[in-house]
């Protein structure tokens, strides 16, 4: 029936084909009219059947569950994150433009503190990444030929969880001051003894909440990138941008787990008082900075690669130039983001570490310059090769590796143990991570002018981007390269020695200027969405990614047809007017979003027509050529690169009129309908869930922050405390019930590419993400007991319960749940409703039985004095069971919901879910299987 | 054999190494020895629970690699770490 019968999964709906209506108005070159009254009228009926008004509308964007919008949600607010970040770095700027003593200028000494330890956490986690994860969701769907990411409602339910995590970090600022210990979160300072504040709890549970957000975009980013790639664009030919976010999201997916456990444990450390980091432990201190470094490098490329595959896009883009080296550059990111993981204790040199490990790392940290190197040296040959066209993005593209080299550079020193003995703590690390981490937020801001006409449909003004860009990099260089200068001011600390003064007056000059430039920037982008040039699908010469393929803004479902590489260029197979509508749908007519309106469909859009203008022109764009390496690869040839680019030029500004035809698209008449738009399947966009989940765990995050050593405080703040918490713990309950009963009906397949996860669904693909996740946490919970216990003597170390037995019986316990959880499974596919309530109740039974095994033991414990706060054995003892025991009791929580619904019938013959759930219950077992010996037996 | 005749000598073999387990700490072995064998059967249990329960033995072998990679970050954090002290 189809074109891509062979790669059919068997996905659920609207898996099966139905000729196209319309499919016989295309083949007269696809001069559809998706401007006419029967689109409009589309139109309507869209907003109706997917609940998103216009995007005036403010409705829309608390329901859209739409990559787009939800990109465009994380650029604005990240942006807003910025504005905050740069404030407080303007306010210690002013503090230092003298040595002061404390209390004199414009911050009290506990405001500086607060002042660098926000400034530093909102950056680095609240700006950053979701600025870069902003141009993620809106370009890597399109990139990869997606209508929407694998769990459209867990998209918006992150960006949710995002936002409230923010608003939860600014209101630590008015509980009596927030977190004050840097924005690494050193322990003992992270304790309540030396940050006593609320605020201090809240900033911590802030950036808890945010890191489970991380955690679900990277289990959706996954499933999606790996399972749902248009036919023919297999790994090898995936857009470099796309290649970055997804070596991104694979280190967020595991060094974002490793942050989860540090902060549940420092939680638990300030809130209920376990002692793990405390100051007369073991190892405590040593403890977090293991924990929190061991996520914190990778952290520093899951910040950069976005930034990396601006870089890359705008390169060849702007030289009209295929990436030189293509393979080696993915080859050396893909060691990059492996190497990440094991450099981790160069941060660490000044602790007591020994000598050997110190050795290897240094060695492992010289050992992940060497790829960058190439990459580095990639992007210069990649200029060399071609012919640069000086736009904004790329101006900023530029600069950004122009400041990244430097930063790079300035960080080998510090990657090296004995140089490392002189810098650290000082203004050299400062300035070098500042020229790595802003470097790579001034190639975002290229990313941001890059995608800007593909967003609004409407052109920046030019003039203004370069005076952006001008101001930007005169500030970035005077605010920190004074620092350098003057390397030797300690770090976070206000006071300086008198000759250092003229550096850092030039360093805050500098830090205006670099602020005055956003300005810019905002009057520019805010100016242009309204009055710009129309930008029209493709504004760019020699774009060749499939973004520009489609109208700018593109429509709700992305793509007028399946997209597919399977010839080698992109097509877009049977195409129908309403997938055109864009979904700008306030435009009317003369607005951007008719900007594709020369009555044509685009569907053989600006990329194609760059593919067959290079296919004319050059040898051969053969199959392995997708339509990723199109037009640039013959422009830099000397000899041919005016013509070729004349041709180019013309093809492009052909699609950009929308007068390409689509010559190459076979017209069968029994091409697949775009799947979503068969009757009754219609995919959802909206949801309102996700906000008021996200709402329901800031008041919980914001109750729990009050309490503070095992229990709420006195008085009227406390009740409101315990209140919240209360409350929003039942919220959060609420809504997650209401969104797991909510008829949702995300992306189906079947899709083209699923390498390497062809055979498995992508519910159950994201199911096994998220367990790998978590066996990173548990992995360094239990790496946490196992660290302490090695640092405070193995075998000295008795196990916390003397009797054995409770253990043992939990563990026959789980096993019999693990069984009838299987047993559930059987009786759901030989369709026996009795068999699946039978065995989902036995297991609930059991679960309770092993809790309350538990609690009868610990009670027992508690009884003889035993308290986690006791030490740290009893510490580890009881948060590492104590987290089981959570995991145990959501696994009930799920039981009990499936109960009621097995009983009225549903899961026969459709186990999935039963097989999902069981899934996550076998993973619980296993952590069992190991919590048992280490904490009872040996 | 039938998968539930599977799945129920597979529950009999993780029963039998649980109480396995309790045995060898209790007989008189060096430390090390027991250390080594208990440390050993959880993750023979482990495995078979991910290789039946779980379905990993019928799953693309990618499903596997996913969770070994998991597993090896976990691990090297745990033993680098406890390398480290000095």
């Amino acid at each position: 029936m189809t074109a891509h019968d062979d790669t059919t999964h068997g996905e659920t709906a609207g898996s099966e084909s139905r000729p196209d209506e319309e499919s016989d108005a295309r083949t007269d070159g696809g001069a559809l009219e998706p401007a006419s009254g029967h689109a409009e009228a589309h139109d309507d009926g869209h907003d109706d059947h997917h609940g998103l008004g216009p995007t005036s509308s403010v409705k829309r964007w608390f329901v859209t569950t739409n990559h787009k919008d939800i990109g465009i949600l994380y650029l604005v607010t990240s942006l807003g994150f910025l504005m905050m970040g740069g404030a407080l770095a303007l306010l210690m700027r002013a503090q230092l433009w003298s040595p002061r003593a404390p209390g004199a200028g414009p911050l009290s000494a506990f405001a500086y503190n607060q002042a660098v330890s926000v400034h530093g956490l909102i950056m680095v986690f609240w700006f950053l990444s979701p600025f870069a994860f902003g141009f993620a969701n809106y370009v890597v769907p399109l990139q990869l030929g997606a209508k929407d990411l694998a769990f459209p409602r867990l998209n918006a339910l992150s960006y949710w969880g995002y936002l409230a995590s923010g608003l939860l970090l600014f209101a630590s600022f008015f509980q009596g001051g927030t977190f004050a210990g840097g924005w690494t979160m050193y322990a003992p300072l992270n304790l309540p003894t030396f940050t006593p504040s609320v605020g201090g709890s809240a900033a911590v549970l802030a950036l808890m909440l945010f890191v489970a957000s991380v955690t679900v975009s990277s289990v959706n980013f996954l499933t999606t990138m790996h399972r749902m790639r248009a036919k023919g664009l297999t790994l090898r030919r995936m857009p470099l941008f796309s290649w970055t976010i997804l070596l991104t999201v694979w280190m967020m997916l595991f060094a974002f787990a490793a942050l989860l456990a540090a902060l549940l444990i420092l939680s638990a450390d300030r809130l209920i008082g376990t002692t793990y980091f405390a100051q007369n432990g073991a190892a405590g201190a040593v403890l977090w900075t293991h924990l929190f470094w061991f996520f914190g490098h990778p952290e520093v490329y899951i910040v950069f690669f976005p930034a990396l595959g601006v870089m890359a896009e705008t390169f060849q883009t702007f030289t009209g130039r295929r990436i030189v080296g293509r393979k080696w550059f993915i080859a050396a990111m893909v060691l990059v983001a492996l190497q990440s993981f094991i450099v981790w204790m160069h941060h660490m040199f000044l602790t007591s570490i020994n000598l050997e490990i110190k050795t290897l790392f240094m060695a492992t940290t010289i050992g992940i310059s060497l790829p960058f190197d190439l990459m580095v040296f990639s992007l210069i040959y990649t200029m060399v090769k071609g012919r640069i066209r000086f736009k904004t993005p790329f101006l900023f593209s530029f600069g950004g590796l122009l400041l990244f080299i430097i930063g790079g550079i300035t960080g080998v020193f510090l990657g090296a143990v004995v140089l490392d003995y002189e810098f650290r703590g000082t203004y050299w690390v400062v300035a070098h991570f500042h020229y790595v981490m802003v470097g790579g937020v001034t190639a975002l801001i290229g990313g941001l002018y890059y995608w800007y006409p593909k967003i609004t449909g409407r052109m920046y003004d030019e003039f203004l981007g370069k005076l952006h860009f001008g101001l930007y990099f005169v500030g970035f260089n005077l605010l920190y390269f004074p620092m350098f200068v003057a390397w030797e001011t300690p770090r976070r600390v206000f006071d300086y020695s008198e000759g250092m003064t003229p550096w850092h007056r030039l360093a805050t000059i500098g830090a205006v200027i670099l602020g005055g430039s956003f300005l810019v920037m905002i009057y520019n982008l805010v100016v242009s969405a309204y009055s710009g040039e129309i930008a029209g699908d493709n504004p760019w010469k020699y774009s060749s990614t499939a973004e520009w393929a489609v109208s700018s803004p593109p429509p709700l479902e992305n793509f007028p047809g399946v997209p597919t590489y399977g010839s080698g260029r992109l097509e877009f197979l049977g195409g129908s007017s309403d997938a055109l509508d864009t979904t700008d749908d306030d435009g009317d007519g003369d607005g951007p979003a008719a900007a594709a309106d020369g009555g044509e469909t685009p569907t053989a859009g600006a990329g194609d027509a760059i593919a067959n203008a290079d296919a004319a022109m050059s040898e051969s764009v053969s199959a392995d050529a997708a339509m990723d390496e199109a037009a640039r690869a013959d422009a830099a040839m000397d000899e041919a690169a005016s013509a070729d680019a004349a041709m180019a030029e013309s093809a492009t500004a052909d699609a950009v009129t929308g007068s390409a035809v689509r010559e190459d698209v076979a017209p069968e008449p029994s091409i697949p309908a775009d799947e979503a738009h068969e009757d009754g399947v219609h995919a959802s966009h909206a949801s309102i869930w996700p906000a008021l989940i996200g709402g329901s765990f800031l008041l919980l995050f914001l109750g729990l922050s009050g309490y503070t050593g095992g229990s709420f405080p006195e008085g009227a703040m406390g009740t409101a405390y315990a209140a919240a918490t209360g409350l929003g713990f039942l919220a959060v309950l609420g809504s997650l019930i209401g969104m797991a009963r909510e008829r949702f009906v995300g992306p189906a397949g079947p899709f083209g590419e699923s390498w390497p996860f062809a055979k498995v669904s992508n519910m159950k693909t994201g199911m096994w993400i998220f367990l790998a996740s978590d066996v990173v946490l548990f992995g360094a919970f239990i790496g946490a007991y196992v660290f302490l216990r090695f640092a405070s003597g193995w075998v000295a170390w008795e196990p916390i319960p003397n009797n054995i037995m409770p253990g043992l019986i939990n563990t026959y316990i789980l096993l019999t749940s693990s069984f009838t959880v299987i047993l559930a499974l059987e009786a759901a596919e030989r369709e026996s409703r009795k068999g699946v309530v039978a065995s989902l109740l036995a297991t609930l039974l059991l679960g309770l039985g092993f809790l309350g095994n538990k609690a009868i033991e610990w009670e027992h414990l508690f009884h003889q004095g035993i308290w986690l706060s006791e030490n740290v054995r009893a510490s580890t003892f009881f948060l590492t069971t104590g987290l089981h025991g959570a995991h145990v009791i959501v696994g009930l929580l799920v039981t009990l919901y499936m109960i009621p619904r097995a009983w009225s019938g549903a899961y026969l013959g459709e186990s999935e879910p039963i097989e999902y759930f069981g899934l996550y219950w076998h993973f619980v077992d296993i952590v069992w299987l190991f919590l048992f010996p280490l904490f009872y037996i040996l | 054999m039938s998968r539930l005749k599977l799945y129920t000598a597979i529950y009999v073999v993780l029963f039998v190494s649980a109480t396995v387990q309790v045995l060898v700490e209790g007989a008189d072995m060096a430390y090390n020895t027991a250390f080594a064998i208990i440390i050993a059967l959880s993750f023979v249990k482990a495995a078979i629970v991910a290789a039946y329960y779980q379905h990993l033995r019928w799953e693309p072998r990618s499903v596997t690699y996913l969770i070994g990679i998991g597993l090896l970050a976990a691990l090297a954090l745990a033993i680098a770490a406890s390398y480290s002290i000095t």
